[in-house]
Parts: C-alpha cells; sequence; structure tokens
C-alpha cells in the first residue's frame, strides 16, 4: 500500500496524459539572420531548443522546470529553465554541430512526482530517408525543423495533482476577470464556459486536446495522427500478406523436408 | 558582651566603668539631624540612615486676613426668569457688585423679600437680567396638527380628537414622560348631550365608560399621531437619514410586544429564590437533551450512511444493456478475485497464532460485543472478543484494534473517490482522462513503450525489425505516438515479429533440406562412381520429382554442361521470391566455388537443387551455407 503523504492518495488504474511538442529550430546564419555580436567564428546556426504546449498552450501547471543539458563543449551547457505561466521552456544558442539533447522534466510539486528524462537530437541540417523528406524539414524561410509531439502520462497521479489535471479548462487566451493577468488563474467572478465537444478543433488550456487539423507551425493534429494511423495499418496488412505467402512455401518446403528425409533413410537401410 | 551591658539589662547601677558610655552616647546623637515633629525613638529606629519622611507641618491657626484686599461688596439686584409664563414677575436676589461698576444705588436694608413692581421703578433704566435657570425650561415639541390636517390622516376608531388632544397636552406638560402621562391621565370623556333640557340639566346625558388606557396604548397613540404628523410635513422621500430612522422607529412601535417584553421583566423581577434555581435546572437539562439529540442524530446518519447502497460513482447506463452486464460481472468477478487473495493474506495472522477462527468465536461473543456493532457489518471480524481468563486475550485485543483501524482505512479510502469530483465522459476525454487494467504508477512518455518494445529485444533482432520496417517504408520512430498511432504500431510490430519468426523457421528447414540433399549426393556420388551415365540420369530424376517448382529447361542447360547458364535464371526467381536480393547474390558465389572445387560433372544437377533452395534464404542463413560448405570442403 502506498504510504499516505501530504499529497493523498494516488488514483488507481487511471492515467492522465497531456500532449506536447519537443524539438528544436535551426537557421543558417544569412543576411536577414545576422550572426550575433561575440560569435565564434565557426559557428553556423543560430538554434533554439524548446518544450511547449500544443498551440502554445500553458503547460507550467503541470511543468515546473525544464532542464537542458546541451553539450558539454557549450559554456554553461546545462540550462535551468524555469516555468513562466502561458510561456513555453525554450533555450536559444549557436553553434555549428549536431548533438543529443537532454531534456529532464521537473514536475510541479502538487505532482509529488520525480523528473523525468527524454532526448532530442538538435538538428541543423534536414535529414530523413529520401529527398523529399528532407525537403519537408525545411520551412520556408530556411528552418530546419526537428519537432517531435510526445504525450506525458501520469499513471496513477495523487489526488491532488488529480484535481489539477482535471479542472480549469478554458478556452485559449479566456481571461477569468477583467483585470487578471495571464490565463492560468481559475475564474472566480465570471463562471468558465462550458466544455467544447470532444471532437471539437478546439485547444483549451489545461487540457489534452489536439486541435483536428494542421495549420503552418502546427504540424501536429488528429489528421497527422489519422495518417499516421492508416500508414501503420497498411503496412501491418502487407506484413502479415508477406508472412501468409511465406508460411504456404513453408509448408510446402516442410512437405518436400519430409520426403527427402524418407528417400534418405530408405536408402540408407538397404544398404 | 560587654559587662555594662548586662549591668544595663540589670538594672545596676554601673560601678567603675562609667567612662565610655557617655561618650558613645554623645557620638550616636552628635551627627543626627535634628528633624522636628518627630520622636526620638522613631528617628532611632531608622538606625544610622535618616528616615525619609518629611514632617508634615501642621498650622491649625491661619492667619485671619490672609488677602488685605477690600471687603467684597453684595447688592441685591432684581431678576426674571423668561421661562416663566409671568414675564412680570421679577424677583430679587443678592449678587457680588462687580469691580468694575459701582451699584449705582444704594441698596435698602438688604431685605431680601420679593417685592412686586417694587424694583424696576429704583433702576428701571438698567436692564434686568435674566435668571441662569431659564435656559433649562426646555419645551418639548409635540406635533402640532389642525382639524383637516386630524380628519385627514388621524382618524383612529379607538380615539377621539378631543381625547387625542388631551394625550398630547398631557404628552407636553409632563416632557414625554411617560409614567407620568400615564399617572396622570384621567380622561372623562364629555357627556354626549343626547337631549339636552331646557335648562341644561345633563344628568340624562349619555356619558361613556372611561377606558383605562394603558401606557402602551398612549404611546401607541402618540407615536402614530408624531409619525403621520412627520410625514404629512415631510414626505418619507426627502428626510434626511436621522429623521428616516425616527420615522420608522416610531411608525413601526409594537405595543404589543412592549406589553410582552414587560410582563416578562414584571415576572422575572418577580419570582422568588426557588424558582429562579428551578429554572437554572431546566436550562441545564435542555442544553443537555439537545446536545444528546445531536449525538443520537449522528450516530443515526452515520448508520445509515453504513447501511446505505454504495453509490455508483459512473455513469450505470452503460450496464443496462446485457453485454453491459457481461462485462460488470467479469470486472465484480476480477475485484473478488483480489480482495479473496487479500484477505486470505490478511488472514494468515489468526490462524498462525492458532486462535479460534472469528466465525467460531462470533456467536459466544456477540453479545457482549453488541456496544461495538456500530462499527459496522466491516468489522464482523473483531467479534472475536477475548473470552473471560484467556491468555491471548490481549493478543487479541490488539488485532481486534488493527483490524478495525483497517476498516477505517478502508473507510477512507471508499470515502475519498467519493469526495473526487466525478467526470463526464466529454471531460474525461477532454482532459485526457483514462482508465486501465493494469498500470505502474509515475510519470512516463508514449514513446516510452515503443522504445521498451525495441529494447527488449536483442541487438541483432532490432536490426531485423528495422529492416523490415524500411522495407515496408515505415520509419522506427512514430511522427504523433498517440494511443491510437502506438496502439497501431504495437500491431505492426507484432506482425514484424510473426514474419521475421516465419522466416526464421524457413532458413532452418532449408538448411535441413539442403543438408539431406547434400546426403543423398554423396549417396549418389558413392553409388556413382560405377555408373555415371544412370546417375546423372537418376539425379535428373530425383531434382525433377524434388522440386516441382523447378523448371525443365534450364535444368536441361545445367545438365548439358555450364552452371553459369544457370546463375541468371536462379538470380531472376530469387528476385521473384524475396526482397533480399543482395544476400542472394552474395550467398551464391561461395556455393559454387564449392561446387568447382569438387569439380564433378555429376554434381551439376545437386548444385542445381542447392541453388534453387538458395533464394529462400535470407541473411541470418548465410553463416548456416557457409559453415555447411567448410564441412564439405573438409569431405
Amino acid at each position: 500500500m502506498a504510504p499516505s503523504n501530504q499529497f493523498g492518495k494516488r488514483v488507481k488504474l487511471t492515467q492522465i496524459r497531456r500532449p506536447f511538442v519537443i524539438g528544436s529550430t535551426a537557421l543558417p546564419f544569412s543576411d536577414s539572420n545576422p550572426r550575433p555580436p561575440g560569435t565564434p567564428d565557426n559557428h553556423t546556426h543560430s538554434w533554439q531548443v524548446f518544450v511547449r504546449g500544443m498551440e502554445d498552450t500553458d503547460i507550467t501547471y503541470w511543468l515546473r522546470r525544464v532542464q537542458f543539458k546541451l553539450h558539454e563543449s557549450i559554456p554553461n551547457y546545462v540550462r535551468m529553465v524555469e516555468g513562466e505561466p502561458g510561456k513555453p521552456f525554450v533555450v536559444n544558442e549557436t553553434g555549428w554541430g549536431e548533438f543529443d539533447i537532454t531534456v529532464k522534466l521537473y514536475y510541479v510539486n502538487d505532482s509529488g512526482e520525480k523528473p523525468q528524462t527524454l532526448y532530442h537530437y538538435l538538428r541543423l541540417h534536414p535529414y530523413g530517408r529520401t529527398e523529399e523528406e528532407k525537403l519537408a524539414m525545411v520551412a520556408t524561410n530556411g528552418e530546419v525543423r526537428a519537432w517531435s509531439y510526445e504525450e506525458q502520462l501520469f499513471n496513477e497521479p495523487y489526488e491532488a495533482f488529480y484535481q489539477i489535471l482535471t479542472t480549469g479548462a478554458v478556452p485559449k487566451g479566456w481571461k477569468p476577470a477583467a483585470g487578471g493577468k495571464g490565463g492560468k488563474g481559475k475564474g472566480k467572478n465570471r463562471a468558465p464556459p462550458p466544455l467544447p465537444a470532444p471532437d471539437s478543433g478546439d485547444v483549451w488550456e489545461r487540457t489534452a486536446m489536439i486541435p483536428s487539423a494542421n495549420r503552418p507551425g502546427q504540424p501536429f493534429s488528429r489528421e497527422t495522427e489519422a495518417a499516421e494511423v492508416k500508414k501503420l495499418s497498411d503496412a501491418q496488412l502487407k506484413t502479415d500478406q508477406m508472412a501468409k505467402q511465406l508460411l504456404a512455401e513453408l509448408k510446402k518446403k516442410e512437405e518436400q523436408l519430409a520426403k527427402l528425409k524418407a528417400e534418405n533413410a530408405a536408402a540408407v537401410k538397404p544398404s | 558582651m560587654a559587662s555594662s551591658d548586662v549591668r544595663d539589662v540589670l538594672n545596676l547601677p554601673d560601678g567603675a566603668a562609667g567612662g565610655p558610655r557617655p561618650s558613645k552616647k554623645q557620638k550616636i546623637s552628635a551627627p543626627r539631624p535634628n528633624l522636628k515633629g518627630l520622636a526620638r525613638e522613631v528617628h532611632n529606629l531608622g538606625g544610622d540612615n535618616p528616615i525619609a519622611i518629611v514632617p508634615e507641618v501642621t498650622q491649625f491657626k491661619k492667619r485671619r486676613f490672609a488677602s488685605r484686599k477690600p471687603v467684597a461688596r453684595w447688592e441685591l439686584r432684581p431678576f426674571q426668569n423668561s421661562g416663566r409664563t409671568d414675564a412680570s414677575l421679577t424677583l430679587r436676589h443678592w449678587r457680588r457688585v462687580e469691580e468694575g461698576k459701582q451699584p449705582s444705588s444704594t441698596v435698602g436694608g438688604g431685605e431680601g423679600q420679593a417685592g412686586e413692581d417694587d424694583v424696576p421703578g429704583s433702576k428701571g433704566e438698567e436692564e434686568i437680567e435674566d435668571s441662569s435657570y431659564a435656559k433649562y425650561n426646555v419645551q418639548v415639541s409635540v406635533p402640532q396638527y389642525s382639524d383637516d390636517q386630524y380628519h385627514q390622516v388621524l382618524e383612529n376608531p379607538d380615539w377621539t380628537k378631543e381625547e387625542t388632544d388631551y394625550l398630547m397636552g398631557l404628552v407636553r406638560d409632563f416632557d414625554i414622560r411617560w409614567p407620568l402621562i400615564w399617572d396622570r391621565y384621567e380622561w372623562s370623556p364629555p357627556a354626549t348631550n343626547g337631549e339636552a333640557d331646557a335648562d341644561g340639566d345633563e344628568s340624562k346625558a349619555i356619558v361613556p365608560a372611561t377606558r383605562s388606557r394603558s401606557m402602551e396604548d398612549l404611546k401607541a397613540r402618540y407615536y402614530e399621531v408624531a409619525s403621520r404628523m412627520m410625514a404629512v410635513q415631510k414626505p418619507v422621500q426627502y428626510m434626511t437619514q436621522p429623521e428616516f430612522a425616527l420615522h420608522e422607529l416610531m411608525a413601526h412601535f409594537n405595543p404589543q410586544q412592549e406589553k410582552l417584553r414587560k410582563d416578562f421583566a414584571l415576572n422575572s423581577f418577580g419570582r422568588s429564590r426557588e424558582e429562579a434555581r428551578e429554572e437554572e435546572s431546566l436550562l441545564l437539562e435542555i442544553k443537555r437533551i439537545l446536545a444528546r439529540s445531536d449525538r443520537f442524530n449522528e450516530e443515526r446518519r452515520e448508520l445509515y450512511n453504513r447501511l446505505d447502497y454504495p453509490h455508483a460513482e459512473q455513469d450505470i447506463n452503460t450496464f443496462k444493456s446485457s453485454t453491459g452486464l457481461q462485462t460488470l460481472l467479469q470486472n465484480l468477478m476480477t475485484a473478488d478475485k483480489s480482495k479473496k487473495r487479500k484477505s486470505i493474506m490478511g488472514g494468515e495472522a489468526p490462524t498462525t497464532s492458532g486462535q479460534p477462527t472469528p466465525q467460531q468465536a462470533a456467536p459466544e461473543t456477540a453479545r457482549r460485543d453488541s456496544a461495538a456493532a456500530s462499527t459496522g457489518p466491516r468489522d464482523s471480524a473483531p467479534a472475536a472478543a477475548p473470552a473471560p481468563g484467556n491468555k491471548k486475550a490481549q493478543q487479541q485485543q490488539q488485532q481486534q484494534q488493527q483490524q478495525q483501524q483497517q476498516a477505517q482505512q478502508a473507510q477512507q479510502q471508499q470515502s475519498q473517490p467519493q469526495e473526487r469530483k466525478k467526470l463526464t465522459e466529454q471531460e474525461e476525454i477532454i482532459y485526457g482522462v483514462t482508465h486501465h487494467e493494469r498500470l505502474g504508477s509515475g510519470p512516463t512518455f508514449r514513446t516510452e513503450k515503443i522504445n521498451k518494445l525495441f529494447s527488449h529485444k536483442s541487438n541483432q533482432q532490432q536490426l531485423r525489425i528495422t529492416n523490415t520496417l524500411n522495407e515496408l517504408d515505415v520509419p522506427a520512430k512514430l511522427a504523433m505516438p498517440t494511443a491510437a498511432t502506438t496502439h497501431a504500431f504495437e500491431q505492426l510490430l507484432a506482425s514484424v515479429n510473426s514474419l521475421l519468426d516465419a522466416r526464421k523457421v524457413t532458413d532452418k528447414i532449408d538448411a535441413e533440406i539442403k543438408l539431406e540433399l547434400a546426403k543423398k549426393a554423396e549417396r549418389e556420388k558413392a553409388a556413382g562412381l560405377q555408373e555415371e551415365a544412370e546417375k546423372a540420369e537418376d539425379a535428373d530424376g530425383d531434382a525433377k520429382d524434388d522440386t516441382a517448382a523447378a523448371d525443365e529447361p534450364s535444368k536441361e542447360e545445367d545438365n548439358q554442361g555450364t552452371t553459369e547458364g544457370a546463375d541468371p535464371a536462379d538470380e531472376e526467381k530469387g528476385d521473384g521470391e524475396d526482397a533480399v536480393p543482395s544476400d542472394e547474390a552474395a550467398a551464391q558465389p561461395s556455393v559454387e566455388q564449392d561446387d568447382d572445387d569438387n569439380d564433378n560433372a555429376a554434381d551439376n544437377g545437386k548444385d542445381e537443387e542447392l541453388e534453387s533452395a538458395a533464394p529462400k534464404r535470407s541473411a541470418s542463413v548465410l553463416s548456416n551455407t557457409s559453415d555447411k560448405a567448410a564441412k564439405r570442403q573438409k569431405k
């Protein structure tokens, strides 16, 4: 039995997910992207690595701070970014090489959870298995985007954290009161609007909602998900067919083998 | 102690030692300041320290004429009292004469008698001073009303105008001192002269019975009149705050309540000591009864809660269909199973200590435990109360307590989910809340599951899986790892795995087939040393039999001579059958080299067999075949 502590008990057999985007955006130095003063000569790109919510929604209500561990050659290579309500966790840098960034997520104190680690490979140059994929990576302004969708799963959260995660859904940019700042505070004097239909394409603050269609700069949506599911199921179908064919051949071969064995055995006996 | 002291005490005349004593006395008395008014003994009490008492200098006799001022002069002065109605009355009183002005006229004789119209003549031109008490003659402002106003607003069936006037007069006279007013209130209504005689004899006049008015009645009438007149003079909406408050107060005077209040006060004044004590005790009793009933209600509510059926946490609509009921049954079964296991684990302790099972002990102790029954049906086990004289009584009690605690914890657990807000399905989707059969607690990422699927495999298997995925044009990393895609990916991986397994088995069988063929070839070679031509024919026949799919023309070519001629055909076959032509291509030369080494024309047929099997190999078999080749080379 889990020890009861300040967080209360864990909510059994319950999982709460929160989608977010982790990724990096790199842009080579050029006339439109001049190299900042003091940058070493061998640096070729400016880049940023970030952790943010879907459609830039606030995630600081469950994510307290993020530690980005960059390459050791970079001065001050462990960057701790404290969460500011409504803002993504971002580190901006310049450099010339690609490397693995260790991203450690620290959850809010109410969660009672230990920090978790993710890895992100910084991309400065387009990559992919085909030329198309490489081209797809480069945005119109020459940015190289290596963004990945990720879902944070809170398995059996503590009651207090469960409360935090399952209350306070408001539309984006919705202010609790006229003078209130930030979309974080829960409205006291104004009742929040009724929840939207789950399949509506909106993305609300403090929810696990995903937009229904892609938009420029927001590549992750139900559309993408559905496409991926289709691709996977197609691949599975193909694999199953291959396996079927193979099994048929296998059967044939087994027969052949049995025949051969019998033949050999018969040949050995007389001699 | 000196002998002189002893002598002194004994009151003996001192003999020879007379010298030192007087000197001593002088010493002590010398530094003393001589304070007057204090006895010497009192002084001595202070010892060396002087007493810090400042003696009060008392002077019993003052000098008779401290100031040499001239004698104050007094004069008899007339005065009037403006508070009086009779303004003509002038009285006189003695007053000091101010320094500045001398009395203009000598006052006669000092007579203090009040003489009317006596003084004005003597000092008429001087203004007559007003009495200092005149300011205390304050007149109460009593509402005034005209006849019209009375008829408009002040009509009252109980009161005639005359009586109201009388009341107002009394109020004015006694300055709204209600007890006085009430005391002096003697209204005798005027006799209505029904049929007055000519001579005005009123004996026949009807005299209404005087009604005794209580103080409350008087007050009520007065306040009624006052408030209405206030409203008449100044409409309510224009009143200032204090005016309005006063108006409200007067308009809402409640004589009944006032009467009750007075009666109550009167009663409580009039009760005896015993009555007071009894009342106090009764109050205490009531308090106690209330507290007890509160507690009783609380307990009863608790009991009801306990007896109540558990409230459904989820929407029960899902269970209304037969399939829903089926799933519910299964859920209950699994829950029951887990509970059973738990109860068995919990029940181990009592059985090991060799105590009677709770069920056995229950009947005999049920009576004793009836008090503890309020802890509810969950505590049926603790009914195993200590039997008298039992050594293990204490142990049992402890266990009982533990069990009770467990029950309480269980109740807390039960109650907590109720406290938690239930989420609707819509909310659950929006907040991303899902429920799972099994779940390890703690935060994880969606990709972790797929990563685990990979990391649980060996390196070689991982390589093979990624190769297969590449064939299928599926990246090993999901672009958007959601629940749906992860699920699809898992399924895909499962089928890929089964495909790989099938390939493995195929490879194995291929190898075995090859082995058998090799055996056969050996055998035939041994036999063929004698009859080459025959063997060749045999081999050809065998080949035809064995490989159903083998094509005749290529075989014929083989038999005629060149092994190279067979290769293209084989390769084509391989392309058709397997997606790994490079592996196949790599495998073939070695086999052919092997054949060349053997360098036997009779082997051609056998080689053909080998090669027809070869296309079905994949990379894993490569090592296998090369082993085979090496073995054969050794031979």
